[in-house]
């Protein structure tokens, strides 16, 4: 009895230590709660990832442009766009009557202000490469000119590379730690725990208030997969960046479970004229490689069934992608080896390979594959950040590589553009291919996509990667909240985290 | 007793100075290009050399080195070269967050161990000795993060006792500062204390054989008395692996501020391995390697009191 009335006591004593901050109310749709990936990259959307860095970003600042869950571009402090006939200026109108929090007022000039600092940022500068001049026509009108012709560059101002902070704070560099932007959270630097959780609290007077109707909202970034979800058990969150292989529990829990393709994952193939390694200059042999890799089966065992089987670069289920051609290299190891016979490799070749522990998942099965085939692969181990630099200067290597919901965007990015990836783009090489990519990145609206279809078919019969699936982001949230996936996202801003209808 | 002070704190130094200089060559060579890590992928080779020459990558290795030393000499380690913040400051935001944790990790260790190891140690082979023993072998056998996540399922998930994940500091609230270190603490805890209880059990039973107890019993004494010369005797045992135990927690805690998500030394160093942010993870090496020091010099000084004997190694 005397141990009870301890057990009790202790019981007593916990409860009424004071609430802290973790306290939530699980079924009060006032409040979210988000359990991210990662920490904030920077405050400074220069220097900030679009990743997992959408809902911190998106919560203080207000950007230009946004994206739909289609993917298409929307106003937000850009209220119309148009481009000149020739499509080397865009023009935009601005929202006017808006404020940083700072005071200072939203014009054309910020406007400039801060596409000149992005434009210049290592990150965000990839959405303006083309950007020539930046000029404030009058008080709420900028031109943006361009040197080239650039369908892209709209969609990524609006995937997270246009947020507006006050021009003051980038002039005084203070950006990276102190946001100060026209958002519809302001940062609470008191209850936040840098690294720990990030706690914003709603600007009531936001010109677009209706969009962001939580009152409350926390951020907490949580690497570690199992603690995220025990916080998500625990109640301390409502949304989470989700493992699929908790999804019978997330189920029984009765969660909103939301997912959508987000990257695909196989061999990207450099070298494809062979100038390294001569054998991946021959179709057969890149052809060989797609018909040897069982994607389905390496879906389930390793990546838990969250995503599509599909062989191709662009979205499964999107515009680009065509379902038609995923049959065009079913798993079939005979065939592999036989055209790897054809082309004169019967016993198969050498290779070498950089290997980083975040790819090594996959290690086995390209080991087990390359073995059945007879090429002999020996891996170079390097660091994550090593292996972005070097893997390009193998002639193929193991990927994971973010997708985007824009088919211009997947043709330019994962084909004519350089890229991390992609050091320096083949397509043009291949005069066919080069035809096909020319006209569909010359080509507007219908006939466009149509265009990036036939690419996409040439690419897929030319074997220019080896892909194995196309891998799912998921979220689960109580079932008062509902996420929206946005490809080209790891996790969604604030506008795509609503109370349920 | 001075000079056994200063010979400690001169192996202290040569301590430090061999582990900055290592730590320092050996993040250089595992960390080719630390700008591709700092500025992500989509920076153009323009803006990544522009950040080497920034943060000094374009001057050879000894003129880098060199800097660094001289500023660690005077405990200045630089900023960091993803976010040009002081080091100093981002390790002194971090720091107390792992030394709330670790330090209530050691002290309920060096608490309840000592309870443990005493009683078991005076009544050897009773049930109570039992007891403590098969769930020292069971608690040993156990790897660290299964009885963290126990823990967070029973007192966080279905008492809701605790916070899950996170970190409230005291300033904020005491009460909550409380809360988010104690499952943390008690991870760390639980293994350390069987460890600590075993080694004092075995002293105890030692000494409890020797002539001056018998002594001391035949006196008079009362039993608390005779226990707590027994206790003193037997305790510079158990007060090394106690020492040993806080540096090991120091490094156990990058696991249990993973499983805990709390923003302490173990994230930082995490993030900074991961971004290549070389002088964060050198400040971290120097601040854990005085830590080291610090620990034993106090325990040196410790066992000193308690044994006279020692101070004349």
């Amino acid at each position: 009895m005397n141990q009870f009335r301890a057990l009790a006591a202790l019981s007593f004593v916990v409860a009424t230590l004071g609430t802290g901050s973790w306290v939530v109310a699980q079924d009060a749709p006032t409040d979210l709660n988000i359990g991210n990936f990662l920490d904030i990259t920077s405050w400074d959307p220069s220097l900030a990832d679009i990743g997992f860095d959408g809902p911190y970003l998106s919560a203080v600042y207000d950007p230009l442009v946004a994206l739909d869950a289609a993917g298409k571009p929307i106003p937000v402090l850009a209220t119309a766009w148009t481009y000149s006939d020739d499509l080397l200026t865009l023009t935009m109108d601005l929202r006017t009557g808006v404020t940083f929090s700072d005071g200072v007022a939203f014009d054309a000039d910020a406007a400039v202000a801060n596409l000149n600092h992005l434009k210049a940022g290592a990150r965000s500068g990839e959405a303006y490469l083309n950007v020539t001049s930046i000029t404030a026509v009058d008080a709420d009108t900028i031109e943006i000119a361009l040197s080239e012709r650039d369908d892209t560059m709209l969609y990524l101002m609006g995937l997270g590379r246009s947020y507006m902070a006050s021009p003051a704070t980038i002039e005084a560099g203070t950006l990276v730690t102190a946001p100060v932007g026209s958002g519809p959270y302001l940062l609470d630097e008191g209850m936040s725990v840098a690294g720990s959780e990030y706690h914003f609290t709603k600007v009531a007077e936001h010109w677009d208030s209706a969009t962001y109707p939580f009152q409350n909202i926390a951020i907490f970034p949580i690497i570690d997969q199992t603690a995220r979800h025990n916080a998500m058990l625990s109640g301390q969150i409502n949304v989470n960046f989700a493992d699929p292989l908790n999804l019978e529990q997330a189920k029984q829990m009765g969660w909103n479970i939301t997912s959508g393709v987000s990257a695909w994952v196989g061999l990207q193939i450099v070298d494809h004229m062979g100038t390294t390694l001569a054998p991946l200059g021959d179709v057969r042999v890149r052809q060989a490689l797609n018909y040897a890799f069982d994607g389905a089966a390496i879906l389930n065992s390793l990546g838990a069934g969250a995503g599509q089987v599909t062989n191709q670069v662009f979205p499964a289920g999107q515009s680009g992608n065509d379902p038609a051609l995923n049959a065009l290299y079913a798993f079939n190891l005979d065939k592999a080896k036989e055209l790897l016979a054809e082309a004169g490799y019967a016993d198969g070749f050498d290779v070498s390979m950089p290997m980083s522990p975040i790819f090594a998942l996959w290690q086995p099965v390209v080991d087990q594959t390359f073995g059945e085939l007879g090429i002999r692969v020996t891996w170079d181990d390097m660091q994550m950040m090593d292996y972005q630099v070097n893997a390009p200067n193998y002639p193929m290597f193991v990927a994971l590589i973010a997708m985007d919901n824009d088919p211009v965007a997947t043709l330019a990015r994962q084909v004519s553009t350089q890229q991390w990836y992609n050091p320096a783009p083949q397509f043009a090489d291949v005069p066919e291919l080069k035809a096909l990519v020319d006209d569909a990145l010359a080509a507007v609206g219908d006939e466009q996509v149509a265009k990036i279809a036939a690419a996409n078919q040439k690419l897929t019969e030319l074997a220019w990667w080896s892909v194995w699936y196309q891998a799912d982001n998921t979220y689960y949230s109580v079932p008062e909240i509902a996420v929206t996936p946005v490809i080209g996202m790891m996790f969604p801003t604030l506008r795509s985290i609503q109370p349920t209808q | 007793m001075i000079g056994f002070i200063v010979k400690r704190l001169v192996a202290g130094i040569v301590l430090l100075l061999a582990v900055s200089i290592g730590t320092f060559f050996l993040a250089r060579a595992a960390i080719s290009d630390p700008t591709a890590g700092l500025l992500g992928t989509t920076a153009t080779p323009a803006q990544r050399a522009a950040l080497a020459a920034k943060i000094g990558l374009d001057r050879p290795l000894m003129v880098q080195f060199w800097d660094w030393f001289r500023g660690a000499l005077v405990g200045d380690f630089g900023v960091s070269w993803r976010n040009f913040q002081s080091v100093n400051k981002q390790i002194a935001i971090k720091l107390p967050v792992t030394l709330s944790v670790v330090t209530f990790a050691t002290l309920i260790t060096a608490v309840v161990g000592t309870a443990f190891g005493l009683i078991a140690g005076l009544r050897p082979n009773s049930l109570f000795d039992r007891i403590i023993k098969t769930v020292s072998v069971v608690l040993f056998a156990l790897p660290g993060f299964w009885i963290s996540l126990v823990l967070v399922v029973w007192f966080a998930i279905q008492l809701k006792w605790f916070p899950a994940v996170g970190y409230v500091p005291p300033a904020q609230s005491l009460g909550g500062w409380l809360r988010s270190i104690t499952l943390p603490a008690f991870s760390l805890a639980l293994g350390a204390i069987v460890v600590v209880a075993e080694q004092l059990r075995n002293e105890v039973i030692a000494v409890n054989k020797q002539d001056f107890v018998r002594t001391l019993r035949s006196r008079g004494l009362s039993r608390g008395r005779v226990t707590l010369h027994i206790l003193r005797n037997a305790s510079p045992a158990a007060l090394t692996v106690l020492a040993v135990m806080f540096v090991g927690l120091l490094s156990g805690a990058i696991v249990v501020e993973a499983i805990f998500s709390l923003p302490g030394i173990g994230q930082l160093t995490n993030a900074s391995s991961q971004n290549g942010d070389i002088p964060i993870l050198l400040g971290i090496t120097v601040v854990s390697v005085i830590f080291v020091v610090i620990v034993n010099f106090l325990l040196d000084i410790a066992l000193g009191w308690i044994n006279p004997k020692v101070r004349v190694r």
